[in-house]
């Protein structure tokens, strides 16, 4: 991993396009600006571990019989 | 569903998508493109959604080239009227998106079992009608709501 040493208001530029910005340092809480074309995604990790995740578990890899919704027919 | 295979298919009754859905989930010819597939899924770009009648509000997103593999989707607002999805300008932008009624949002349920069932209300597979091209979101307020969050599955029925 390429580690960088930045102090808040200087900024890092990926591939021309992205570019990530410190904005301010609050104790060990580090606000991070990023400006990216709108066809990169950019997420916090977790979340995106947490819907990844989520979504491997739903993956049916045969015709599964479901459950029925209180209301329904 | 040969029909399917066809862009445009010709106004054929014989042909027509069976009578589905109480609500207006469903898209003419059902072929959805997710060009960025879905989080995990990146590679799987071609979707089928499919329904079947019997098994509303449930719906099947099939993988195109894999008819094995599919997920179970809802459409979120029959379970939760309220909810309400904050979908990033960059999202709707990239989907082309003009006004909220261009936009289908189909949420990925897991199945657990037969009494229990869970749907994921952070990350909705937001797709704009004309152009059928979806994106599976991360919502601008994804603390709010659950990536598991409880159906109400009726336990009197297997």
């Amino acid at each position: 991993m390429l580690i960088l040493s930045r102090k808040s208001g200087e900024s890092i530029v990926i591939d021309g396009r992205i570019h990530v910005k410190v904005v301010r340092v609050e104790g060990d809480v580090v606000k991070v600006g990023i400006d990216a074309p709108s066809d990169v995604p950019v997420h916090r990790q977790e979340v995106y571990d947490e819907i990844q995740c989520s979504n491997q578990q739903a993956l049916t890899r045969q015709s599964t019989p479901l459950p029925k919704l209180v209301g329904s027919a | 569903m040969n029909c399917a295979e066809t862009i445009e298919p010709p106004i054929d009754m014989n042909c027509a998508e069976p009578a589905v859905m109480k609500t207006p989930a469903l898209l003419p010819n059902n072929q959805i493109r997710l060009p960025m597939g879905l989080l995990g899924f990146e590679q799987i770009k071609d979707y089928v959604l499919l329904a079947n009648p019997a098994e509303e509000p449930f719906a099947w997103l099939k993988v195109q080239s894999n008819a094995a593999l599919a997920f179970v989707v809802i459409d979120p607002f029959i379970v939760l009227p309220n909810y309400q999805p904050d979908i990033p300008d960059a999202d709707a932008a990239f989907l082309g998106l003009k006004q909220p009624d261009d936009a289908l949002l189909l949420n990925i349920v897991t199945v657990h079992g037969p009494h229990r069932a869970t749907v994921n209300l952070k990350g909705p597979i937001v797709i704009n009608r004309i152009t059928h091209v979806g994106k599976q979101v991360i919502i601008a307020n994804a603390n709010d709501y659950s990536v598991q969050h409880p159906l109400p599955v009726n336990e009197s029925v297997v």
